[in-house]
């Protein structure tokens, strides 16, 4: 079987600064990958890159055998692409419910044709988004917040919101953008134990993070970038060992 | 009598300027400011439509809504690329620009406006009629905006306007709402310019300058940004001030100025004072859903 997401000679540059050169990478079904590096490295470039906000210079990137080549941003969502932001990108003006309920691959109420012509459709279609909205903040011991407004919510909450919209997509490929960066007790363990069911249950998930003890116990592999470069690949234990990486992170 | 219905035939029409206009800039965060234009091209096509066809005015004013309707893809479809200040300068050329066609071409009148439009109905009831139709329009309108504002259409409204991107990279195309809400504010602008046509029977191209613009703003502001009642009392009160200024009896050189200052004092004061405007935004409708707690934890 083939990989869920591909990336084959991925190239892009702003003017001098080179955010991603030749990268190559693998995410199969059930893997989390640690993608490490110091700060500017390209790690949220190459998410971006992936998910559509920034176009190619070079190289190809595939999504279960398809290519993402000249998709927009919101078709590579709807073709699978799943991510989080590092400062979130709630909508501040709605209720963690509200956030959710517009963010499945296919969002009913999206089309007024369809609201005129088959409103009882698009009320049963949006019920049952409410329902996996809910099903999702469950798991997170969030439910009880659904109707507050996400601004309401404390900083590490709102981070577990963030992930929960992203899992309203289905898709089979998973980006999260340093998930723990400001994120501790409860909502810590909560973020660590949603990523890990959400692999066992088959997606492929792409992990920027800094903090090294998450990325110690949830990862089983990961690959460590700078300057737009993939240095090394190998398993977690490995990679810390790996001479590079301390001299790059800290100058040894 | 007919006094008063003109009066309110002005506020059927400028509360479907002001709640469309609304729907543009204040619901969707779009900031073009050229909703004059699809006024003017509402009034123009249906007026020639009734002088050079003989077409019924019914007819002749929904065609004039989808000319304007039409139009907007003209401009939403080059510029939704651009946003926020470019968008607002990309606006003002389409409308100056295309307000300079109309006051050249010999067909729409030129300068001098297009003038003989023939009306409906005639009578001694003729404002009463065209009073109820005004004022039953403005309903409608009102009626339709909130329902696309309040239901499952309006949260990806508010979702794209909080942060656009995030909303796209959830899978949602935010330039198709752009465009479709758009079309929809720019078409009801084109059915106002119908009525305004049809029963006062000459259309002038001065009365869409970038003053028109500034009157439309100044409705929506005063009003209440991305609310629904908002566009009803700034209508309300942008067509009332300009009768109360004539009581004063000023030399009219003098009043077209007065005006202007009024307006754009009021603008100026709301900004700092009342930003939510008169009549604040409500809050959605709440999303319905079934009970959270199944399992008893949480708070209740």
């Amino acid at each position: 079987m083939s990989a869920v997401l591909e990336l084959r000679g991925v190239c892009k540059r702003f003017g001098g600064i080179v955010v991603a050169d030749d990268v190559a990478l693998d995410l199969d079904r059930g893997q989390i990958l640690g993608l490490i590096g110091p700060n500017g490295a390209g790690k949220t470039s190459l998410f971006n890159l992936i998910s559509g906000v920034v176009p190619l210079d070079a190289g190809e990137i595939r999504i279960e055998g398809r290519n993402l080549a000249g998709r927009k941003l919101h078709e590579r969502a709807r073709m699978g692409v799943a991510r989080t932001w590092q400062n979130m990108r709630l909508f501040q003006t709605m209720t963690v419910l509200e956030n959710m309920v517009v963010a499945p691959r296919e969002y009913a109420g999206e089309s007024i044709a369809r609201l005129v012509f088959a409103p009882g459709a698009v009320r049963r279609a949006v019920a049952e988004s409410c329902d996996k909205a809910l099903a999702i903040l469950d798991r997170m011991h969030l439910a009880h917040l659904a109707d507050s407004p996400v601004t309401d919510l404390p900083f590490g909450q709102q981070k577990l919101v963030g992930l929960a919209r992203a899992l309203m997509n289905d898709g089979p490929c998973l980006l999260l953008d340093e998930p723990m960066a400001g994120v501790e007790g409860q909502a810590y363990d909560t973020m660590k134990e949603i990523v890990r069911q959400e692999a066992a249950a088959g997606r492929a998930v792409c992990v920027v993070e800094h903090n090294i003890s998450f990325i110690k116990d949830l990862c089983t592999s990961a690959v460590f970038m700078s300057f737009g470069r993939i240095l090394e690949r190998g398993s977690v234990a490995e990679l810390l060992a790996s001479r590079t990486l301390a001299e790059l992170y800290f100058g040894a | 009598m007919e006094y008063l219905a003109t009066i309110l035939i002005l506020v059927g029409i400028n509360v479907m300027l002001a709640a469309s206009f609304n729907l543009i800039i204040g619901k969707a965060g779009l900031a073009s400011i050229a909703h004059p234009i699809f006024y003017a091209l509402g009034a123009y096509t249906s007026g020639l439509l009734a002088i050079h066809t003989g077409l019924n005015a019914v007819a002749a004013t929904l065609a004039g809504g989808a000319v304007a309707a039409l139009f907007s893809l003209m401009m939403s479809l080059p510029s939704l690329r651009v946003a926020g200040d470019y968008l607002m300068i990309t606006s003002i050329g389409f409308q100056l620009g295309l307000l300079q066609v109309i006051k050249n071409l010999e067909f729409t009148g030129s300068q001098g406006g297009l003038s003989n439009i023939p009306t409906p109905v005639s009578g001694p009831e003729r404002a009463f009629v065209f009073c109820v139709i005004a004022l039953a329009a403005a309903a409608v309108t009102l009626a339709a905006i909130r329902w696309i504002v309040r239901g499952p259409y309006g949260r990806a409204i508010n979702a794209m306007r909080d942060d656009e991107l995030a909303f796209q990279a959830l899978g949602r195309n935010a330039t198709r709402i752009k465009i479709v809400i758009f079309a929809i504010g720019c078409g009801i602008a084109g059915i106002a310019g119908g009525l305004y046509a049809f029963y006062f029977q000459y259309v002038s191209p001065e009365q869409f300058e970038i003053l028109a613009s500034g009157t439309m703003l100044t409705m929506v502001v005063v009003g209440g940004m991305g609310s629904t009642w908002g566009p009803v009392v700034g209508a309300l009160i942008l067509v009332a001030l300009p009768q109360a200024i004539t009581f004063l009896n000023l030399p009219p050189s003098f009043m077209a100025p007065v005006q202007g200052m009024i307006f754009t004092l009021l603008v100026i004061l709301f900004l700092f004072l009342r930003p939510q405007g008169l009549v604040p935004p409500e809050p959605p409708a709440p999303l319905a859903h079934r009970p959270a707690d199944r399992e008893g934890k949480g708070a209740r």
